[in-house]
């Protein structure tokens, strides 16, 4: 599942970090909610960091002889909770795309996405209501099935879209050269089929054994207290920012076919609009505008990505003082 | 001759794990590899299981060559796990299930014996072992030493040939070391081969009748009977100090 | 021990088992056993990396260089561009220890083509003009990152994210992360040794063993992390990663950095 450089643009690699920003900023905070309960929690991000990386790297067989892998995200989030699950398979996804190789360094915020912060959630949403209803292995089920499909499903959404964000005036396709008629059964048929199974699988027998063996291990679910509004605030922000995903064809829609032509022109590349462009998509989306002030669209895009994380770096920042991680 | 070792080198990515080993083992031997840590006594533990294959020389079991390429049949490397049993140093990694008598039950539940049988040799090898009491607990929450006797009775119950015990004696109280001994020297006298590695003279000079000792350049530096042990005191002097 | 040994062994110990008749095909567990056996072997020594004495460049810029650079082949859509990008990276590849080329050649050439294969298909749909163009950048991408690997150290990149002022927790987690993925690779690995050598036949739940395996495996790293937590507050860690010792920027360090932005300064030009 995890998207290699050049098969996104980079605008979508910017906005999907955009929109991870707030999901690890609430990470974080309630990460440190977390340490102060169980000390262990912070070492420990880093060493399921690990596990994950383990996980995603153990063979597993399937039938007829092939094998393939789990990705582990529902089963983290229930083992160590779905904060804490992000952050570490955040963490995993940063060395395996920096040191390894395995995954794009720009497609980062995209694979983030997908498997620190789709999977882990909605894994651990399903794991709630069965555990609500006393059936937390059927929970944990469905959330690993759902989890790791719904990923690929917008792992296919994002591999999907390229070809109508960004291609030449001729039609030919910038990035990822499928579309979403070819994507989106590609990505979803083989989970569908196998790895969601597997996934299934592999997670209800580690949780079953850990469950048996030691079950004090398993996270504990946070006795509700009042929580600050910024909080939804943020949450609403990270639910909302998907949409950002098509904040470029706003930028695109956003020029009359005429001026795209001439800047087409300019940049050598064809003579007439492509098709798909004719009549942009209209979305109020969080980035509406890459081409900010009458800059090139190339350097919106490497400012909004650059804002998008140090936004994030700076609120990590502000939050980080005052506040001691470890007591 | 059960075992037999020509020239054999191991070398670890950039240290080296033996060098240049000889040496036969007859079937009932009670063998005791000593020496400094990190000499050799667990690399060629490894390499007699069949974990690990030398670099050069030739390993022979029961006049078989054993190599990598006669271990990449499934058959094989299967016939001769049921073969020879190991311990590990650190148990843990050894016992997975989630009882103890699931633990011991693992193995012969592959041997294609009846349920009946399976069960006779869970309760005779927990017996052996005095794990009777633990029976339903969960291997994970165990104490060190009762891993150590778990696992021992684990690995008998495939009825090995040969019993591979790295550092078994550690963590068991004294009375349990003397016990271990005891049944040690008992499935000797019953036929087993017993090679085990220690770095502890004092607990294993009792039983051991032949004491095969490494030196820090990973070679053997002595093969000695535990008769000749007896008359050298300035060689046991020696492995006292290990 | 109890003192309810028995005195007897059992008749079954004391006779030979009979061979057993099976015929397994389970080497999905020797696969992974050979699979993580190579990344503890990478992660114990990793290749060489070679620190250019002449022209060393500090961390931190090193890793904008390699976030500008796939910035820049992912954007342009110039061929002429992309071939400038293309020959900065070979000019700096001749750097390279001829061992060290060629091992950046092997693994960049494989990588290369599995791409190629993922997008082999396009040819049908869009054209070969396609299959070129994405061929080139992807390739191109994944030298660089290669390049990248080849010639930073882990603690190069902590570094290297320490001084552009990332949180401590993250660049804590980070060295964490690598520490105990050697340390619970080689628990993993010793498990699938101790699972191998009792396994005598075909196994007929491979998914129960390895949840098994698995479970555990998150048993040993949730000791691990009360262990280390123990020790980090013994050695009184208050929440902050000790500093590395950082090496000052010369003004060569901006020097590197100019190809690149020359070429973000071309595109911007030339888009416009």
């Amino acid at each position: 599942m995890h998207i290699p450089d050049n098969y996104l643009s980079p605008a979508t690699c910017g906005t999907l970090v955009a929109a991870m920003a707030p999901v690890w900023t609430v990470s974080v905070l309630k990460v440190k909610a977390q340490v102060k309960k169980r000390h262990e929690t912070l070492p420990m991000l880093g060493i399921a960091a690990s596990l994950a990386f383990l996980i995603m790297m153990f063979n597993l067989p399937i039938p007829g002889g092939t094998t393939a892998h789990a990705v582990g995200g529902t089963l983290l989030a229930v083992l160590i909770g779905p904060w804490a699950a992000c952050l570490a398979l955040t963490v995993t996804l940063l060395l395996q795309a920096l040191l390894f190789g395995d995954g794009g360094i720009l497609a980062f915020g995209a694979n983030a996405f997908n498997m620190a912060f789709i999977m882990p959630f909605v894994g651990y949403a399903c794991y709630r209501i069965g555990h609500h209803y006393h059936h937390d292995k059927l929970g944990l089920a469905v959330g690993a099935y759902l989890g790791i499909n719904l990923a690929a499903l917008v792992a296919g959404i994002e591999l999907g879209l390229q070809p109508l964000l960004a291609h030449t005036a001729n039609g030919t396709p910038l990035y990822c050269p499928y579309g979403l008629n070819v994507a989106v059964p590609a990505m979803l048929l083989a989970h569908l089929l196998v790895a969601g199974w597997v996934e299934v699988l592999f997670s209800l027998f580690v949780f079953q054994f850990v469950q048996k063996v030691a079950p004090t291990n398993l996270y504990q679910t946070p006795v509700k207290t009042h929580q600050r509004p910024w909080v939804y605030l943020l949450a609403g922000l990270a639910v909302l920012s998907p949409l950002g995903l098509l904040a470029s064809n706003t930028a695109w829609g956003e020029w009359s076919p005429q001026e795209l032509k001439q800047q087409l022109v300019q940049q050598h590349l064809g003579t007439h609009v492509p098709q798909g462009m004719q009549h942009g998509f209209q979305f109020d989306a969080l980035f509406s505008d890459y081409a900010i002030g009458g800059l090139p669209v190339s350097v919106g895009y490497v400012l909004s990505a650059a804002t998008a994380l140090i936004i994030f770096l700076l609120l990590i920042r502000g939050l980080q003082r005052g506040t001691d991680t470890t007591k | 001759m059960l075992l037999k070792l020509a020239n054999l080198c191991y070398d670890y990515p950039n240290t080296k794990g033996l060098v240049d080993l000889n040496l036969s083992i007859n079937a009932g031997e009670f063998i005791c590899l000593m020496g400094p840590n990190g000499s050799g006594k667990s690399t060629l533990l490894r390499i007699l299981s069949g974990l690990a294959t030398p670099n050069r020389g030739q390993y022979w079991f029961h006049d078989q060559l054993i190599t990598a390429a006669y271990l990449a049949d499934a058959q094989h490397r299967q016939r001769l796990h049921q073969q020879i049993g190991m311990v590990f140093q650190n148990t843990d990694v050894q016992l997975f299930n989630t009882s103890v008598a699931e633990e011991v039950a693992f193995g012969p539940r592959q041997l294609g014996l009846s349920a009946a049988a399976v069960e006779q040799r869970v309760t005779d090898c927990l017996a052996l072992t005095a794990c009777t009491t633990l029976r339903d607990r969960v291997p994970y929450q165990l104490s060190g030493g009762e891993k150590k006797r778990v696992a021992l009775a684990s690995v008998l119950a495939l009825n090995p040939d040969v019993l591979l015990l790295d550092e078994p004696l550690n963590g068991l109280t004294i009375a349990a070391q003397q016990q271990m001994l005891t049944l040690l020297q008992r499935l000797r006298a019953a036929g087993k081969t017993i090679i085990m590695a220690s770095h502890n003279f004092q607990q294993v000079q009792a039983v051991g009748q032949r004491f095969i000792i490494f030196n820090s350049a990973h070679q053997i530096a002595a093969d000695v009977s535990a008769d000749d042990l007896h008359r050298q005191p300035e060689r046991q002097a020696q492995l006292m100090t290990l | 021990m109890a003192p309810t040994q028995p005195n007897k062994l059992p008749n079954w110990l004391t006779e030979p088992e009979p061979p057993l008749e099976s015929a397994s095909k389970a080497t999905f567990f020797q696969r992974n056993q050979r699979h993580l056996r190579q990344l503890l072997t990478k992660l114990a020594q990793p290749t060489p990396v070679i620190q250019p004495t002449r022209w060393p460049i500090a961390a931190h810029i090193n890793l904008i260089r390699l976030l500008i650079m796939v910035l820049l082949i992912a954007i342009i859509n110039n061929l002429a561009l992309l071939w400038c990008l293309g020959l900065i990276l070979a000019g700096q590849l001749l750097w390279l220890p001829p061992q060290q080329l060629r091992t950046f050649v092997k693994s960049w050439l494989i990588s290369s083509l599995v791409a190629l294969i993922i997008v082999l298909p396009s040819y049908w749909l869009t054209g070969p003009a396609t299959l070129l163009f994405f061929g080139c950048k992807t390739s191109l991408i994944l030298a660089n990152a290669q390049y990248y690997r080849l010639t930073t150290t882990f603690n190069d990149l902590l570094v290297g994210l320490k001084t552009l002022r990332c949180p401590d927790i993250l660049i804590m987690t980070l060295a964490i992360a690598i520490t105990y993925l050697r340390m619970l690779g080689q628990y993993l690995l010793l498990t699938l040794e101790a699972l191998d050598l009792r396994t005598v036949a075909s196994t007929k739940h491979p998914y129960q063993l390895i949840g098994a395996l698995f479970g555990n495996l998150y048993l040993k790293s949730y000791a691990y992390a009360l262990e280390l937590y123990a020790a980090m507050e013994a050695r009184g860690f208050n929440g902050h990663y000790v500093r590395a010792p950082q090496r000052r920027s010369h003004w060569r360090d901006y020097l590197s950095l100019s190809p690149d932005l020359v070429a973000l300064i071309l595109l911007i030009l030339w888009g416009n």
